[in-house]
């Protein structure tokens, strides 16, 4: 397994150690996970960022939303992930619905946002251990699966330092690994490894693959990098203007536009390029 | 108080430490302001109707006030800085209400500004005030202020925080709480206030019977009416700005 640097202990070890008394039981044989039926956003300034769409992930599967920057991919796992209020539609997430059970639909997802959220005051150690505590770990719990974390995501070193000193890539990975406290059934990660190195995003992607297939964890994904989106999604939907314009397994996708990568069966799709972030 | 609520004060507990400026800069403002006020009016006390002849005795209660109405706004900053560096949503992503991280600021500030508001009395005391309430009537004393400087300026600073999500914007109210406070008979008896009008709106400052609580406390011992009151006046404030804080919630979610 890709590791942050050459001297870190085995990834999979501590994975293992994580998840050990947690075994798979996050998988449901109970169809989809989630439900998306004809969900739509509009701000109050009239902007139409997610326009009617519908679609459902199936437990354990990865899940990726693919667009241009405006497309509504943050919109609509802001939605799915409690934040962002639908105007129309409805999703649920396992079985719970987003807007009226919002709480319950907490317990049971972890959030990775874009525009990473830290407490910039709190030592790394002590905002896993809080927000482990407040999914209704005991301490003793949350402390020992936050030391593990830190050191997957490669910070166990600075577990002791606060956020305030972390760079930007520090803090994104620490946000990662604290929606991964609880073990959650759903993850939702937008644009996870955006300003992440190439080795620490290899090692993300590891984790993330690990973790999915030892706990059937379901995961959904918004990307700009279409190798992130080849390599983890099992199902893919091509988001553009706030509609989902395709969607299929990454194979699909490539078969019916006939080409050789993802990016070259976005553009048949989409007929444009997809705006990569600085 | 819930589990979570517990936990997001304790957090802000834990890391006044590491923020100087606001243990460094909120409480030797009030005790200069109490020593110079004190000596400034001092004459005060030669005219007719003031009940002591230390005019600190008569000022404390005012000082604790000030120290914990307008330091109570510290909580909103705080809450509006979470807004600013989004871990407030990251919050919203955990099951938490919002109204536990609005509690959670404002017991950890209100537990601070007992304790700095403790201070304040202290001076008084070495300044050769007497507490006639005892040790139990300086901690109503600071219980009561305490209360009434969250259910009224924090309430309102940490709506301020909900709404404009803007720690500048909640700062610029901040002469209100001095308002709230300069309005009643901190500084003079009610009688020694010369215009009829300014008399009527000290009647009408619900700070006014708060302080006359803490007043009795320190200068007569335990008023039960007026300590009655002054709970009354805390709570009616408290279930006045609960239902406007939760409407004040929805805002949250874009």
């Amino acid at each position: 397994m890709t590791s942050f640097d050459g001297e870190r202990p085995d990834h999979e070890a501590l994975l293992r150690e994580l998840v050990g008394s947690e075994p798979r039981r996050l998988r449901s044989d109970h169809g989809d996970v989630i439900v998306v039926e004809a969900l739509s956003k509009r701000y109050p300034n009239g902007t139409e960022a997610v326009r009617g769409v519908s679609f459902g992930v199936r437990s354990g599967e990865v899940f990726g939303i693919l667009g241009p920057n405006g497309a509504g991919k943050s919109t609509t796992i802001g939605m799915l992930g409690t934040l962002v209020l639908p105007s129309g539609g409805r999703a649920s997430v396992a079985g719970l619905d987003v807007v009226a059970q919002r709480r319950e639909v907490r317990r049971r997802i972890g959030f990775a946002m874009q525009e990473v959220g830290v407490d910039d005051l709190a030592t790394g150690r002590e905002l896993l251990v809080l927000h482990g505590r407040l999914h209704g770990l005991s301490r003793r719990e949350a402390a020992r699966r936050a030391a593990l974390l830190l050191e997957l995501v490669g910070l166990g070193e600075h577990a002791a330092a606060r956020m305030g000193d972390y760079s930007g890539g520090m803090k994104r990975r620490v946000d990662l690994a604290s929606a991964l406290i609880h073990l959650p059934q759903v993850v939702f990660l937008d644009e996870p490894t955006e300003g992440l190195d190439p080795r620490a995003r290899a090692a993300i992607w590891a984790a993330l693959a690990w973790l999915r297939e030892a706990l059937g964890m379901t995961i959904v994904l918004t990307t700009h990098y279409m190798e992130e989106a080849d390599r983890l999604c099992d199902r893919i939907a091509i988001v553009e203007r706030g509609r989902i314009v395709v969607s299929g397994t990454p194979q699909e996708l490539k078969r019916a536009a006939r080409a050789v990568t993802l990016e070259d069966a976005y553009l048949h799709s989409t007929g444009q390029a997809l705006e990569v972030a600085a | 108080m819930t589990t979570a609520t517990w936990l997001l004060t304790r957090r802000t507990l834990i890391q006044f430490p590491r923020n100087p400026m606001v243990l460094g800069f909120s409480v030797p403002p009030v005790l200069m302001m109490f020593v110079v006020f004190g000596a400034l009016f001092e004459s005060v006390k030669r005219l007719p109707g003031l009940p002591t002849d230390n005019y600190f005795e008569y000022l404390a209660p005012a000082a604790v006030l000030m120290t914990t109405v307008p330091g109570i706004a510290n909580a909103a900053v705080g809450l509006a800085s979470d807004f600013q560096s989004r871990y407030l949503y990251k919050l919203l992503t955990l099951p938490v209400s919002i109204g536990s991280i609005v509690a959670g600021r404002l017991l950890a500030d209100g537990t601070r500004l007992f304790i700095q508001a403790g201070a304040v009395l202290l001076l008084a005391i070495a300044l050769g005030a007497q507490i006639a309430g005892g040790l139990a009537g300086a901690l109503l004393i600071l219980l009561l202020g305490t209360l009434f400087g969250i259910v009224t300026f924090g309430v309102l600073t940490a709506n301020v925080a909900l709404k404009s999500q803007d720690p500048q914007a909640v700062q610029s109210i901040f002469p209100m709480a001095f308002l709230l406070i300069f309005l009643t008979s901190a500084y003079q008896t009610e009688e020694q206030v010369p215009s009829g009008v300014l008399r009527g709106v000290i009647g009408l400052n619900p700070t006014e019977y708060v302080l006359r609580a803490m007043r009795d406390l320190t200068l007569t011992g335990f008023e039960w009416h007026s300590i009655a009151l002054a709970f009354a006046v805390i709570v009616g404030l408290g279930l006045v700005g609960l239902p406007l804080t939760i409407r004040n919630y929805r805002s949250v979610y874009r």
